[in-house]
């Protein structure tokens, strides 16, 4: 490849350089940064994250493949890494004095950080499963260290080996699909991939690598059946993390299912009956299992399992709507559980781990404003309008009916009102319970911007969602 | 383009709430939302005066884009049907300011805030002509009732509250498949009266209406859905009773008015004997539990029940006068019920508690109050010359046309009435002075009575000179008859 030929793949990836070597430059220079002087590191790396966001909108736009076809700069990875942005431009905020109380500050918090989410670039950009692949390995890679960072807390460690042990198995596994799927056709580009095959019925082996894949796959956005990891890691792993594993990897693992989904090789045979039983499953699960859980973090676990179910509906849906859909799900669900982390991140300070939702009786009475932003946030996870959550949901419902999957659309709408059970009972707790105690949030400025943003967000798409809506269907790419 | 007074109506209380929410001082927030709510409805007496009663096409329409890839617009517009509720809400608005005036004593601003939302909402859903508005302000609803059943509410006030939440998100979810299903058939639109030309397969109608028919029945709410009533009108404050019962209950009637019987004509008229069965059932059935209660609340919730049972009875009668008296009735049910659960809300006030068994002699210690307690109770009990007759009278005439057993059985629900509000009025109101044995009744201030006193206008004026109310329903009924029997018999 001549340097000639390299210009416009560069110029495609130009973001996920600038992530990758500021985070270098950030690695190094971070160590000369003294200490409680933090808020340096923060500032950098946002300027890092905004500097990536600048060359996306500018330099990169475009759909030319890069790479020799490993990488596209389409509108829908742009759609996916100005999520990405957000959900790590949040986390920065949230992290500042969340990793004073925790004591993990330090450039290598950061660093990680940006380099998951250059893997989350590659991941939404990717067309090829090996470039799948590397980013993939680059984001879970950095999420283990970073689940792992209280490093005096058992919980922590604990959580930290049972993903890694869990997500090596799982990669495994998606290797194993790739080299099946190159054997039987001799490539691993998605577009070519299709049309390897195009004609007569799918090769059950073909079959079963597709199987291979999605389980591989389905375990990054925690569905059923490889779910067992999100519960221990979300409540063993800083809250700020959790926070961002929860909104930043799993929507680059819908990125690439969608991408491998809607590939004609996938979407021409009955997989989707397995990804629709994964729906139903995952959402019933997320939302029963929450139901009984006191702690608060490993009640969000199951509650974004069960989020996570929902979304899936609408890659069952497919087509352009579907896609849309899953995508204005993704964006809006980055505001609105970013914004319930961020109330509960605030809350740890001092002795107090604002973890057991029995801890938030009566805080309304004490801070009316910030209990009614929890309200909002709450509210707009139970899908009740005019929140955001509601017009989420209903436009993944409109796809699944529009395809004729009526029974499914119910099964969806049911099991949501079983999962706003949990959601109105920490209002309850909140709003219907006296104070036991005196809260002092750590509602520094820095969290006030975190929590301004995503309520604006939450309430903003609720009631406005025309724009929304126009900028996910202009990015969905298939139909 | 037209002055925009339905957008004015409707978002008044909302803005209202905002400014609530800025205020510091309790005295304020109860003024400034007690001026919203009479601004409020001094703007729907507007609306009224200027309402063209010779024609059944929406007017007052606005229409403004919203969410245009999919078909979705801002549109308010009211017809004969939901012109008149769009007033009772205003009206109620502005009396359950004035009842909460000091029962509620903590966390006022909160509690405004919620109930001037409540109040955007619930005109949002009357004046609705976009089926994905209508949802959102049905569904947006249930937070601030939840909020003001399970903050300010009484002692069971938590599971009341989410009794209430879950059975009425439950029943309306499954509107909401139905809503999508009934958008994607009309060709991607939520203009209902688009969708109201629709001309749908049997089969199709069958199962929106058993869909739709899940969400009003509990709201309205029919036997057998209806076991979340008597809890959240028990636990409520006494302003949220009477939103409730006002208001609230309303809304699953006129979805059938709005939905059911225009978009689905044949599968009403198919369904119509079983639907009037289920509501003699609720009339006879509230009635009996009624008879059976202590509690005054709980005997006015249950009496809802039965009273709603006449409403929906008149509107599956599927005629003239059974339609009219229906309409009629369920602003008549706002009146009076809201009344009665303010009564119940101001002697509890003074005496903490609710057992009719503690009552006694009050008329000896509070005539004013006895007096327009009589009033009230007659009225509900459907007395000549009071405005729950005259809706009656028609729901049960349009009743007998329509099935003759079944409105034989009604009246005896009527019956049942007269025999629980006059035994409760007798056990309070009548008899030795016990109950200023033991407690301090004062009479009714001058703030309860400006609560009173329109309330009391509206059962005589109707009761005695129904003619301008009808006249306002009359030929958006005669349409929708006319909708219902061109499509719904004709195969």
């Amino acid at each position: 490849m001549t340097a000639a030929a390299l210009l416009p793949s560069i110029l495609a990836s130009l973001p996920e350089i600038i992530v990758v070597t500021g985070a270098c430059i950030l690695l190094i220079a971070g160590q000369f940064v003294p200490k409680g002087q933090d808020a340096v590191l923060v500032w950098a790396s946002v300027a890092i994250v905004l500097l990536a966001a600048l060359a996306t909108f500018t330099v990169s736009s475009g759909a030319q493949p890069a790479f020799a076809g490993m990488f596209v700069a389409d509108p829908f990875s742009v759609f996916f890494k100005s999520l990405f942005y957000l959900a790590i431009v949040l986390t920065f905020l949230l992290s500042r004095k969340y990793a004073d109380i925790e004591g993990i500050g330090g450039s290598e918090y950061y660093v990680l950080l940006l380099l998951a989410l250059s893997g989350m670039m590659i991941m939404a950009s990717a067309t090829d499963l090996l470039s799948i692949y590397v980013g993939l390995e680059l984001m879970v890679l950095c999420t283990y260290v970073l689940t792992g960072f209280l490093r005096r807390e058992q919980r922590s460690n604990e959580a930290a080996l049972k993903y890694v042990i869990l997500g090596a198995v799982s990669t495994g596994i998606f290797l194993y699909g790739v080299s099946l799927v190159y054997g039987l056709t001799g490539t691993t580009q998605l577009d070519r991939m299709a049309t390897a095959v195009t004609g007569g019925p799918p090769d059950p082996a073909l079959l079963l690598a597709v199987v291979f894949i999605v389980a591989g796959l389905v375990f990054k956005i925690g569905a059923v059946p490889f779910h067992m990891w999100v519960p221990d890691v979300y409540e063993g792993a800083p809250t700020t993390i959790t926070a961002f594993m929860s909104v930043g990897p799993k929507a680059a693992g819908f990125a690439v299912i969608l991408r491998v989904f809607l590939n004609p090789l996938v979407a021409g045979s009955n997989v989707w009956i397995i990804v629709a039983v994964i729906a139903v499953v995952t959402m019933a699960l997320g939302s029963f299992v929450a139901l009984v859980q006191d702690n608060f973090k490993r009640l969000l676990a199951y509650s974004s399992i069960a989020h996570a179910g929902f979304a899936i509906f609408g890659i069952v849906a497919g087509g352009a709507d579907g896609v849309a859909s899953v995508m204005l799900y993704l964006l809006i669900y980055t505001f609105m559980n970013l914004g319930i982390f961020g109330a509960v991140i605030m809350m740890r300070n001092g002795n107090f781990s604002g973890e057991v939702i029995e801890d938030y009786a009566g805080f309304a009475k004490m801070h009316p404003g910030l209990a009614l932003l929890m309200l909002l946030y709450l509210f707009s996870l139970a899908g009740i309008p005019p929140t955001a959550g509601f017009f989420a949901k209903f436009y993944v419902l409109v796809a699944l009916v529009e395809r004729g999957f009526v029974v499914l659309a119910v099964i969806a709408v049911l099991l949501s009102a079983v999962a706003a059970y949990f959601y109105i009972r920490i209002v309850m707790v909140m709003f219907m319970r006296e104070p036991e105690r005196a809260f002092e949030p750590a509602l520094t400025p820095l969290v006030g911007i975190t929590l301004a943003v995503t309520a604006a967000g939450t309430v903003g798409i609720g009631l406005f969602p025309a724009w929304f809506l126009r900028l996910a269907q202009q990015s969905a790419f298939g139909g | 383009m037209a002055f925009p007074l339905l957008s004015l109506i409707v978002f008044l209380p909302a803005a209202g709430a905002a400014v609530v929410m800025l205020l510091r001082s309790d005295d304020a927030v109860r003024w400034v939302a007690l001026g919203v709510t009479v601004l409020d409805l001094a703007f729907a007496i507007v609306m009224l005066a200027g309402f063209d009663t010779g024609t059944s096409e929406m007017q007052f329409v606005e229409k403004h884009p919203w969410v245009p890839a999919l078909g979705i617009t801002f549109a308010l517009g009211v017809d004969g049907i939901s012109a008149l509720f769009v007033f009772l809400t205003a009206l109620l608005g502005a009396v359950s300011v004035l009842a909460s005036w000091i029962a509620i004593d903590r966390k006022v601003k909160q509690f405004m805030v919620s109930l001037l939302a409540m109040q955007a909402l619930m005109l949002g859903v009357f004046s609705a002509l976009d089926l994905f508005l209508f949802y959102v302000c049905w569904e947006a609803m249930l937070i601030p009732m939840y909020l003001i059943i399970g903050v300010w509410g009484g002692d069971g006030r938590v599971y009341a509250a989410f009794k209430f939440f879950l059975y009425t998100l439950a029943g309306s979810l499954l509107f909401l498949i139905g809503i999508i299903v009934l958008y994607l058939q009309g060709g991607k639109t939520f203009d209902i009266l688009t969708l109201m030309a629709l001309d749908l397969p049997f089969d199709v109608q069958s199962w929106l209406f058993f869909a739709f028919l899940v969400a009003f029945a509990v709201k309205v709410p029919m036997v057998p859905l209806h076991t979340w009533l008597p809890d959240a009108h028990v636990q409520a404050p006494t302003a949220g009773s009477i939103i409730l019962a006002g208001v609230l209950l309303k809304m699953g009637a006129y979805g059938f008015l709005r939905f059911s019987l225009p978009m689905l004509p044949e599968a009403s008229v198919h369904y119509s004997t079983l639907m009037m069965a289920l509501s003699v059932l609720a009339i006879v059935y509230g009635g009996l539990l009624a008879l059976a209660q202590d509690d005054l609340k709980k005997l006015v919730a249950y009496s809802s029940i039965s009273h709603m049972g006449f409403v929906t009875l008149g509107i599956f009668a599927l005629n003239p006068l059974g339609l009219q008296g229906s309409i009629l009735q369920m602003f008549n049910h706002g009146v009076t019920t809201g009344a009665l659960f303010l009564f119940v809300g101001l002697i509890y006030e003074r005496t903490h508690t609710r057992s009719i068994a503690d009552y006694g002699g009050l008329m000896k210690v509070a005539p004013v109050y006895t007096g327009f307690l009589a009033l009230f109770v007659l009225s509900s009990m459907a007395l000549p010359g009071t405005n729950a007759f005259v809706g009656e009278l028609l729901v049960l005439s349009g009743g007998f046309a329509a099935n003759f057993a079944l409105g034989a059985v009604a009246v005896l629900g009527a019956l049942l009435g007269a025999a629980y509000l006059l035994g409760m009025y007798r056990k309070v109101a009548l008899g030795p002075a016990s109950v200023g044995a033991r407690f301090k009744v004062r009479d009714v201030n001058g703030r309860e009575m400006a609560a009173i006193l329109p309330l009391a206008v509206f059962v005589f004026w109707v009761g005695l000179y129904p003619k301008p109310f009808l006249a306002i329903i009359d030929s958006s009924v005669t349409h929708l008859l006319q909708q219902v029997h061109d499509k719904g018999s004709g195969r």
